[in-house]
């Protein structure tokens, strides 16, 4: 039997395989790399990266909550120049593709980033979702003008680097605001952020996270994250990556079928270090028991009929 | 650090909601370092975090392993129900451990609550040390692994209540004796508020001694990529600084980290 394509094709870049590391649960990739060599990824997409060191959030950062988790971080990470300087050799000697996920506090910080890292990764993913940061991130994600207009003067400087916007979930509309990042300029976006939620001790009266609230994901985001991806695919023709609670090779399956062409893996590395190496093994697994060759031939195969 | 498959071969209860749990391993880990801790999963999807605990007990190889839990949370109620023959993941062994020089001689070990059971670990990587310990418990009922360390240690109790031992904690029973032993080094390990006191205890005392603390945080990973478990440095030339805990830790000179 042939051993099916796993590859596909984004912006012209193309990925070994549709499964690529999420942003925020992988660091840089060095601590992974321990585990298996990373170039068996798709790609990672990098800790979100700003223009300047940043030390996140005070601890408790994390709570566990039924089928899921809520994290608080708050975009700790070593600033951009760091990030070059450091991090990016490592993780372009590691032969996977590099998506440097970026966010910031204004729209020149965003710009300022891009500019630096224009031409240095393999796409550029901005952030403007996260719900863990007191001024940015999800600000600039929540009306579709500022969508658009952020993406567009962030596209300006993403000349030689494909520019995906990252959309939050805690919108009125997932359409419109990916239409909105279309419009805009993006070549590609991806979906879901975190769902912003809250858990409380109650013998304390406090609650679980030092930031009170932070970002839900894992298997509990699944249905709804599924949802909106396969109403955004809908809604825009630039290609969408999919992702929130994917654990397993059949949840990856699930995305790809709604319209996503590469799923990122989040949470799920949390729970096991072996959790992407094993979706991929699966997603290979379902194509040859199924008998597609290409799985291109899968994506946006949902029946509705 | 491997993810492998643990077979539960004994789970008991050894004191006031604290249990014992031995694994085996049929591919064994290799070498493991007093103070490194593992990241169980619980085999409930439900239950998605894996959770961390320090590592007791080790052969040379790894293959067995015994860890200490307190009845906390859904996940140590789950843990307290598994049987002999129950299989878990788990990532290990993780962390930096304690590492002794050989100038050591005088091991101080100061312990509270389940923070003691990492400690039992010291004398496998280090059997040719003169060892004192210094544990406390909330009370009598939580007494536990008191045997075990008498085995390799002159061992002392505190309890909360004064029911077994002397009354008051771990950091005052170890000031309270520390003229009488003057240790070469000192590993400590319980929570947060504990390490604490130690630290300004030293600092009131004049006490020079070189101090290692293992420190308790929430995680994640376990493996050092999600950045939850950090703590802070202390601040050099005026710049801070976090550190992971799981992966930059959990042992931290004292001077090091902020408390």
């Amino acid at each position: 039997m042939i051993k099916p394509s796993l590859k596909v094709n984004i912006c012209g870049i193309e990925f070994n395989n549709p499964v690529i590391a999420a942003s925020g649960t992988f660091g840089f990739g060095r601590e992974y790399s321990e585990f298996y060599p990373l170039s068996l990824l798709g790609g990672i997409s990098t800790k979100g990266t700003t223009l300047k060191y940043r030390a996140g959030n005070l601890t408790p950062r994390i709570a566990e909550t039924a089928s899921g988790m809520l994290n608080a971080v708050g975009l700790q990470n070593p600033g951009v120049d760091a990030f070059i300087e450091k991090e990016l050799p490592f993780l372009r000697a590691s032969g996977t593709r590099i998506i440097a996920n970026i966010a910031g506090n204004t729209p020149e910080d965003y710009m300022a980033i891009a500019e630096r890292l224009n031409g240095k990764v393999d796409m550029i993913e901005m952030n403007i979702s996260c719900p863990n940061v007191k001024v940015g991130g999800i600000a600039f994600g929540i009306l579709p003008e500022s969508v658009n207009s952020i993406t567009r003067a962030v596209k300006a400087y993403c000349t030689l680097t494909p520019l995906i916007v990252k959309l939050s979930p805690n919108v009125a509309s997932i359409s419109e605001n990916a239409k909105a990042a279309a419009e805009g300029g993006a070549d590609c976006i991806s979906l879901v952020n975190t769902f912003t939620g809250m858990a409380i001790d109650i013998k304390k009266r406090r609650p679980l996270l030092s930031n009170i609230t932070g970002g839900l994901s894992g298997p509990c985001i699944k249905p709804i994250a599924l949802r909106m991806v396969y109403e955004a695919c809908k809604a825009v023709k630039i290609p969408v990556i999919g992702m929130g609670g994917i654990m397993t090779a059949s949840d990856a399956v699930e995305f790809l079928l709604v319209g996503a062409q590469a799923v990122q893996v989040g949470t799920a590395n949390i729970s096991n270090p072996l959790a992407i190496p094993q979706i991929i093994e699966g997603l290979e697994r379902y194509l040859a028991e199924n008998k597609i060759n290409d799985i291109n031939e899968l994506i946006g195969g949902l029946l509705t009929d | 650090m491997r993810e492998l498959e643990l077979t539960i071969t004994q789970n008991i209860k050894i004191a006031e909601n604290i249990y014992r749990m031995d694994f085996s391993l049929t591919e064994g880990v290799g070498a493991i370092q007093c103070g490194q801790f593992l990241n169980l999963s619980l085999n409930r999807p439900d239950l998605l975090l894996k959770r961390p605990f320090g590592i007791c007990s080790y052969d040379k190889d790894g293959r067995s392993i015994t860890i200490c839990y307190q009845l906390a949370g859904k996940g140590t109620q789950e843990m307290s129900t598994m049987q002999a023959g129950d299989k878990l993941m788990a990532t290990l062994p993780l962390g930096n451990g304690f590492k002794l020089c050989d100038s050591y001689k005088k091991v101080a070990l100061i312990g509270g609550g389940v923070g003691i059971f990492p400690l039992l670990s010291v004398p496998l990587n280090y059997p040719d040390k003169e060892y004192y310990s210094f544990l406390g418990y909330r009370s009598k009922s939580f007494v536990c692994m008191k045997k075990e360390f008498e085995a390799f240690c002159c061992s002392r109790i505190a309890t909360d209540d004064g029911s077994l031992g002397q009354k008051g904690n771990a950091v005052e029973l170890f000031l309270s004796n520390y003229d009488s032993i003057k240790p070469d080094v000192i590993l400590a390990c319980g929570p947060t508020v504990m390490l604490k006191a130690l630290k300004k205890g030293l600092k009131e005392n004049n006490i020079n001694t070189p101090a290692f603390v293992s420190l308790e945080e929430r995680m994640g990973c376990g493996v050092g990529a999600c950045l939850v478990c950090v703590c802070q440095l202390e601040k050099r030339e005026g710049v801070a600084a976090n550190a992971r805990v799981c992966k930059d830790g959990p042992v931290f000179n004292i001077l090091e980290v902020e408390l």
